[in-house]
């Protein structure tokens, strides 16, 4: 690793499985991939489907609507690229579509963040080739 | 079950070297140390052993881990690998081994593993360490360190079974007087709730003291037949009655249950295969990598019911005049953690416990262990029971 590169965030590289889920991010839009043999949804973009093996997947956006299904409030940073986030809350969001994804909070304090607190997708683009997906608290909750 | 591994295979010696501090001692040198320990204990040379089992060191260019050392050892065996599932590794190390001498692959295995995590890492190997264990597109990028993982399952755990900051804090608490009897410890001056409770936020709900620690160090095993073991004379073997594994998931954002893990399904293989019950062990080996993953794994080991390990530790259940004494040399978080290799000292403590050996910390009548090991965020479990020949 080259030493700059520590003090950078790592960016996810795409490969052949993601590819569209991270351009479609770009364009605001949080791709599932929905069984069509199943109806198992999934997140994580692979070319079958966890569930029963089917490779007939198709690509929805997500409502972008969810709740805390667990968290942790990071106060060590894992490197010096995330030191000056600190402290920050990583979230593990369960979607109402059914999977659940890492993300982390934003727009909010994250000693307020609790289990159960319904969040809404926020799209960050955080260069001009990636698009990250984050979490705030649900308008109209608490 | 029709095929069974148990009382097969024993361990007939057990060594490790110095841990904790160990600066100007690579990796092999220090599996080196942990061998020549084993060897005599075992009373054998090295041109005794036919095969290697080890775990790869981070802190080691070699890839061929267990191929390097042989070298480095001036041995030729005829059966090596490494394996690698994070923390589970160690207990993965003996079910191979015990499968692999059973099924005639080898007859006698140096089981080894050491590592210099504390002095041996470069700045640049260090962040690796930190930053290249997550998944890098769909994990890595929100800054989640490994403990963070760990630290969103007991926080869920806190939520559905109501288990304390102290109750955690008290893993750390009793693990640490475990290790002020234990020479060599890394941590041994004792600590108290409000010491672990006030030693600064690492990750919610850990804080710095209910965090493993960062060791250099190795250890040693010689495995081989029960045949064998006889044929030698072998004063007390340890055979190894049974074995189990588990694999939920690889991203924690896919693991089945936060709260319940796949420590459940390995030790009920492991406990199948010995022929016993949680109820029947008399010491155990409980991977704890945080304070907060050995409360979860009383649970899914059997030890206690399903939410209630932090009453279980707090009721003074995981120490001396407990229903199962655990981590008696101190553990991950306060013998010393040294990575892969760090339930390899879980092992050491459990075969001397169970050859009588362990003096002060001597858990009376202990006939039959467990060790567990665990890592990748819950990912990957690993089970081993071990007895005496009384047990067989």
């Amino acid at each position: 690793m080259n030493p700059a590169d520590a003090l950078s965030k790592p960016l996810p590289a795409p490969d052949a499985d993601s590819a569209a889920l991270w351009a479609a991010m770009r364009e605001g839009r949080l791709l599932l991939q929905h069984c069509l043999a199943c109806g198992h949804v999934q997140y994580y973009q692979q070319g079958i489907c966890r569930a029963c093996g089917s490779d007939r997947l198709e690509h929805r956006a997500a409502s972008g609507r969810g709740h805390v299904h667990s968290y942790s409030v990071v106060h060590r940073a894992p490197g010096p690229a995330f030191k000056a986030d600190t402290p920050y809350a990583v979230l593990l969001v369960e979607l109402d579509e059914g999977p659940r994804m890492i993300s982390s909070l934003v727009d909010a304090d994250p000693s307020a963040v609790e289990i159960d607190m319904r969040v809404e997708l926020v799209f960050d683009q955080v260069t001009d080739q990636v698009t990250l997906p984050r979490f705030r608290p649900a308008s109209g909750a608490a | 079950m029709s095929r069974s591994l148990r009382g097969q295979t024993a361990i007939i010696g057990t060594g490790r070297s110095q841990v904790g501090r160990v600066p100007g001692r690579s990796p092999l040198l220090l599996a080196a140390d942990a061998t020549r320990a084993a060897l005599a204990d075992a009373g054998l040379r090295k041109t005794d052993l036919d095969g290697v089992l080890a775990c790869s060191a981070l802190a080691s260019p070699f890839h061929r881990f267990s191929v390097a050392f042989s070298e480095y050892l001036g041995i030729q065996p005829t059966f090596s690998n490494n394996l690698q599932v994070s923390g589970a590794t160690a207990a993965t190390l003996f079910n191979v081994a015990a499968a692999a001498i059973a099924g005639g692959l080898a007859e006698t295995i140096l089981v080894v593993g050491a590592d210099s995590l504390l002095t041996g890492l470069t700045p640049d190997l260090a962040l690796r360490s930190l930053t290249e264990s997550r998944d890098q597109q769909y994990e890595m990028p929100f800054g989640i360190p490994v403990a963070n993982t760990f630290a969103m399952t007991a926080l869920r755990h806190m939520h559905e079974y109501g288990t304390t900051a102290e109750q955690l804090a008290m893993v750390a608490v009793i693990e640490r007087a475990h290790a002020g009897r234990t020479p060599g410890a890394q941590m041994a001056a004792p600590i108290t709730v409000g010491d672990v409770l006030n030693s600064g936020w690492v990750t919610t709900p850990y804080h710095k003291l209910d965090c493993s620690l960062i060791s250099d160090g190795g250890a040693a095993f010689v495995v081989t037949s029960a045949e064998r073991a006889r044929a030698l004379g072998v004063a007390k073997p340890v055979y190894i009655l049974g074995g189990g594994e588990c694999y939920t998931h690889e991203h924690i954002f896919l693991m089945p249950s936060l709260t319940t893990t796949g420590a459940v399904q390995s030790s009920a293989k492991a406990y199948a295969m010995a022929g016993c019950a949680p109820a029947d062990i008399d010491v155990a080996g409980v991977y704890d990598c945080f304070t907060g993953t050995v409360i979860m794994m009383l649970e899914d080991l059997g030890f206690c019911p399903k939410g209630e390990g932090g009453r279980f530790v707090e009721d003074g259940q995981m120490t001396y005049g407990g229903a199962i004494p655990c981590n008696t040399h101190g553990g991950l978080l306060s013998f010393a953690h040294s990575g892969m290799p760090g339930s390899l000292f879980h092992f050491d403590e459990i075969v001397h416990q169970l050859r009588g050996e362990c003096g002060e910390r001597q858990v009376e009548g202990a006939e039959l262990a467990l060790v567990h090991s665990l890592g990748g965020g819950f990912a990957t479990q690993a089970t081993t029971i071990l007895g005496t020949a009384a047990t067989l």
